[in-house]
């Protein structure tokens, strides 16, 4: 990022990141050795797929608890999550391409459904007043915080701002919490047997690739016959949040959470308590 | 993005590339030697979107470009169609995936996590559970409405 890539050579490349590959690449095999791995509590199957067991593999080797890999590489890490995710975006594209007519089919739903985004303060809102959040309420419940709307959220209301702070936790949280925790919801809520598995597809999308395959791969595996599309379904529409999700939060969302914060807050806010836990940690980040 | 596209190459190569063939294996019992074509046409789709997305001034994520590239290569209006789709068939999608995990994880600042209050961990729960509950309820109502299961 704030050095210009000097080292051109495809040596200079791997002197730098060797090390990074081949740990990346043992976590992989242990994780492929531990395998998909699903088992039913009640009536909701649940699937832990090798990418789960990836995640809290490199967790655990990683800079902050086991330490085998230094700050640097940890930095390199998250830079190539967006250059290791591309094939996976291209094997959506290809799905989405020769399933042309059923995606034009489900297009009007699939635009509409991204305005359930405004789910996020509907239920994240009120309990966050109710646990006695203030301003950084508007910034956690806006949207899923992801990269994007944190950055936004910065520019609107400055870095050191309580809507940041507020925002900051959830994009922290939200990793790791989304992953794990989207793919149960996804098998809790199909349990019901309520929802269509096209529905519950496009539910996926959440403008995280990671956390749109998570949630997806499990709902392939509930419903297999429906796999196919619902893994096409969840891309294209975790794309479509890409593309629409920082003007919504903008233009939707923000606006609205600001709206329900002065109409709520003096409603269930408790008085006189403000949260200010998060400082460390955001000194922390912005270093 | 602003990583160089033989950097960007490389790093494909060592990361996804390797991974995804080898998670092929293992997940799905698809040998090597078949999982490669499969692999290296999702590689290209995916070199050829990122080199796109780098061209365009749209400030669009590059995933987005890499999706639609892939669309229309798939596209019955493609001629290349079939062994596109053919190749790619050999090929689950959650093999590249592992890598992707694993890399995430590398990343993670887990201090940071650690260090955040209990109550923002809830409201994370309910901001994930809000947004896909609600966004199920609309896709199901849109989804009747227009007819389209």
């Amino acid at each position: 990022m704030e050095k210009a890539p000097q080292k051109t050579t495809i040596i200079g490349h791997l002197k730098e990141n060797y090390r990074l590959y081949a740990i990346a690449f043992g976590i992989v095999i242990i994780a492929e050795l531990i395998g998909t791995i699903q088992f039913s509590v009640g009536s909701a199957l649940i699937v832990l797929y090798p990418m789960l067991f990836a995640i809290i593999i490199s967790i655990l080797f990683g800079k902050d608890v086991l330490g085998f890999l230094k700050k640097k590489e940890a930095k390199k890490a998250s830079q190539l999550v967006l250059v290791a995710i591309s094939p996976f975006m291209a094997k959506i594209g290809v799905m989405a391409g020769s399933n042309l007519p059923e995606l034009v089919n489900v297009g009007p739903a699939l635009v509409f459904q991204e305005f359930g985004t405004i789910g996020t303060m509907l239920f994240a809102l009120p309990i966050a007043l109710l646990l006695g959040l203030k301003r950084e309420a508007i910034g956690a419940t806006s949207s899923t915080n992801r990269d994007k709307d944190y950055g936004l959220i910065c520019s609107k209301y400055g870095a050191n701002s309580p809507e940041a702070r507020g925002s900051l936790s959830i994009y922290i949280i939200g990793f790791l919490i989304g992953t794990t925790y989207l793919g149960l919801l996804a098998s809790i809520v199909a349990s019901f047997d309520f929802f269509h598995p096209l529905a519950l597809a496009m539910a996926s999308g959440i403008g995280s690739g990671v956390m749109m395959a998570a949630a997806s791969s499990t709902l392939a595996t509930i419903y297999p016959a429906y796999a196919d599309q619902i893994v096409m379904l969840a891309g294209m529409s975790d794309m479509l949040s890409a593309i629409t999700g920082i003007y919504f939060t903008l233009f939707i969302s923000l606006p609205l959470v600001n709206k329900m914060y002065t109409w709520l807050e003096p409603k269930i806010g408790r008085r006189g308590k403000n949260i200010s836990h998060n400082k460390s940690t955001e000194s922390r980040i912005s270093q | 993005m602003n990583m160089s596209m033989k950097d960007w190459t490389i790093s494909l190569l060592f990361t996804s590339v390797l991974t995804a063939i080898i998670a092929n294996f293992f997940q799905n019992d698809v040998s090597i030697i078949e999982s490669i074509p499969g692999v290296l046409i999702l590689s290209s789709i995916a070199f050829i979107g990122i080199f796109i997305a780098k061209l365009v001034p749209f400030k669009i994520p590059a995933v987005v470009y890499v999706a639609l590239t892939g669309l229309l290569l798939a596209s019955p209006i493609s001629p290349i169609s079939d062994p596109i789709i053919y190749y790619t068939s050999l090929i689950s999608f959650t093999a590249p995936l592992t890598v992707v995990g694993t890399l995430a994880g590398i990343g993670l600042d887990f201090k940071a996590f650690m260090s955040q209050s209990w109550k923002m961990i809830i409201i994370a729960v309910f901001v994930f559970t809000g947004t896909f509950l609600l966004q199920a309820v609309f896709a199901q109502v849109f989804l009747t409405v227009t007819n389209a299961f």
